[in-house]
């Protein structure tokens, strides 16, 4: 059975340790952080200074948000120390001043995705507010975090939780999972069992470099990290057309499988058009792990990762390709490895950063994936307004570093489907990215 | 033809959901909603797993449907039906 944690300290999932590892290979390499955002476009009516207030009050009474991330006397799991997250600011709320009305996204939100924040010092969330009009044409809101504080899940928990402790319906005090920052359950296998999991694990990801993948950007180099991001989104029309066909042709439980196919197609046209072979197409795929039929937990990382290859013959015929990824799918959970990822991220808790992301890299020649993909389904489904202000917009940009060098991620907001892709500068021509949304608007009916 | 009643599915399915893939809470019963009670896609395949590894018949995910997979009752009767088919 688990030691209960100290109070004093919280300690890192293995998928959190995974990711520590990212954001130390992407400091190393790229002088950046493994960041996150969700973006929010708002109406009239909101109050950044609420917002400050509310996140300081947030932050004094769950240390977590402000705690250093350490491992102990450079030994031992990772963990947040929240003894020390006293002594740290409370998250910043900056507020950025425009004219006119909201249109192009604010370039200032690439800029924050491409930031050093450490870990080491706590420096693991932000909001930025770019008002229009001083507010009265509306406001563009970007959370922007360590991906390891929160998931992609965890960060609309985040969002949804501020808002209600706003509205007095959730105490700061009183987070809706109330053992999420425990160490969670024991294992329910014995060690040894564990390991042979996590060996499993290594080996089926081995498996795929029979057909090793090349991302755009090729293996990992020393460069500056510069991500940027387009966002595209579709009419309500358009959106319950694409989502009624990914649910004739993956299923309605798996929708995530057509649009990770259609995100395929789309790098492969751009692979066709610079008449590169990229090998196979590896992806993986987050899925979220979190015990069902509670509230869930806000903070920390709860996922672990299935991994889908195609080969460039397979793509053209997309009912195939669907097809394909279905069968991979229900062969990874068949085979436990949703499971044996847990147990081997939970291995390389022990292990140092440097490490681990070698470990990822080794089998595919310096590359982790072809390029990142995620589909979030509903975003803050049923929360209309933000402190007051109607949301009329919302999605989530999320990361990659250098090397991929390309992610697209897609959800669903108010019958509108947003499909945000980022990608590191010189990566891609503007001529390949057009390529790219060409193919990838084709495939969703034509309805941007 | 298949030795499973329509009950004992329903009781098999409910179990399998309320014991394995939900840990559910003592108001669960074969008639709760399961998308409220925190189906999602991946448990749903591992209760079709679940139910291949007590029945020896798997249920291809492309025969589910908002309907089918209202409850347990809902579920299991879809189960039963393919047993029947053979």
């Amino acid at each position: 059975m688990a030691a209960p944690a100290p109070a004093d300290r919280i300690p890192l999932t293995g998928a959190d340790c995974f990711l520590r590892a990212f954001d130390a290979e992407v400091a190393r390499w790229n002088g950046a952080s493994h960041l996150s955002q969700l973006v929010l476009r708002l109406g009239p009516g909101f109050d950044p200074r609420r917002l400050r207030e509310l996140v300081r009050d947030a932050a004094a009474a769950q240390p977590i948000l402000r705690a250093p991330v350490r491992r102990r006397f450079g030994v031992g799991a990772p963990g947040y120390e929240l003894a020390a997250a006293a002594r740290r600011p409370a998250p910043p709320v900056e507020v950025h001043e425009a004219a006119g009305e909201p249109g192009a996204w604010p370039e200032l939100f690439a800029r924050r995705m491409n930031e050093r924040r450490s870990l080491r010092r706590g420096e693991l969330l932000r909001f930025d507010a770019v008002r229009y009009a001083g507010g009265a044409a509306g406001t563009d809101l970007a959370l922007t975090w360590q991906h390891l504080l929160l998931d992609g899940s965890g960060s609309e928990r985040f969002v949804r939780w501020l808002d209600a402790c706003a509205r007095g319906d959730a105490r700061l005090e009183t987070l809706p999972d109330p053992g999420e920052l425990g160490p969670g359950p024991a294992p329910t296998r014995p060690l040894g069992e564990r390991g042979a999991a996590a060996r499993r694990w290594q080996a089926w990801l081995e498996g795929f470099a029979a057909n090793a993948p090349r991302s755009f950007a090729g293996p990992r180099r020393r460069t500056r990290q510069d991500l940027a991001w387009d966002l595209l989104t579709l009419g309500e029309e358009a959106s319950a057309r694409v989502v009624a066909e990914a649910g004739r042709r993956a299923g309605f439980l798996t929708p995530m499988l057509y649009y990770l196919a259609l995100a395929i197609r789309a790098h492969h046209a751009v692979a066709r058009a610079r008449g590169l072979d990229p090998g196979s197409y590896l992806v993986p795929l987050p899925v979220n792990v979190r015990a069902r039929g509670g509230e869930g937990a806000i903070f920390r990382t709860h996922v672990s990762l299935i991994w889908f290859q195609a080969l460039p013959g397979e793509v053209e015929d997309l009912d195939a390709l669907v097809a394909s990824l279905k069968a991979q799918r229900l062969a990874a959970i068949k085979s436990g490895q949703i499971e044996n990822g847990g147990d081997a991220m939970d291995f390389a808790r022990f292990a140092p950063a440097r490490l681990y992301a070698h470990l990822a890299r080794r089998a595919f020649a310096g590359e982790l994936c072809s390029f990142f993909f995620a589909f979030t389904g509903e975003f803050l489904g049923g929360l209309e307004r933000f402190l007051g202000a109607e949301i009329r917009n919302g999605f989530h940009v999320a990361p990659a570093p250098p090397s991929p060098g390309s992610c697209l991620a897609l959800s669903l907001r108010g019958g509108r489907l947003n499909a945000t892709h980022l990608w590191q500068r010189g990566v891609f021509s503007d001529a390949e990215r057009a390529r790219l949304r060409e193919q990838l608007v084709a495939d969703l009916g034509g309805g941007a | 033809m298949s030795e499973w009643s329509r009950e004992a599915l329903v009781e098999r399915v409910h179990a399998i959901l309320r014991d394995e893939i939900l840990t559910a809470s003592g108001g669960f019963s074969p008639r709760s909603n399961l998308v409220e009670s925190g189906l999602d896609s991946l448990a749903v395949t591992q209760l079709l797993l679940s139910i291949e590894e007590s029945t020896g018949v798997w249920v291809d995910e492309s025969l589910l449907t908002p309907e089918n997979l209202r409850t347990s009752e809902t579920l299991a009767e879809l189960v039963f039906e393919q047993l029947k088919s053979g």
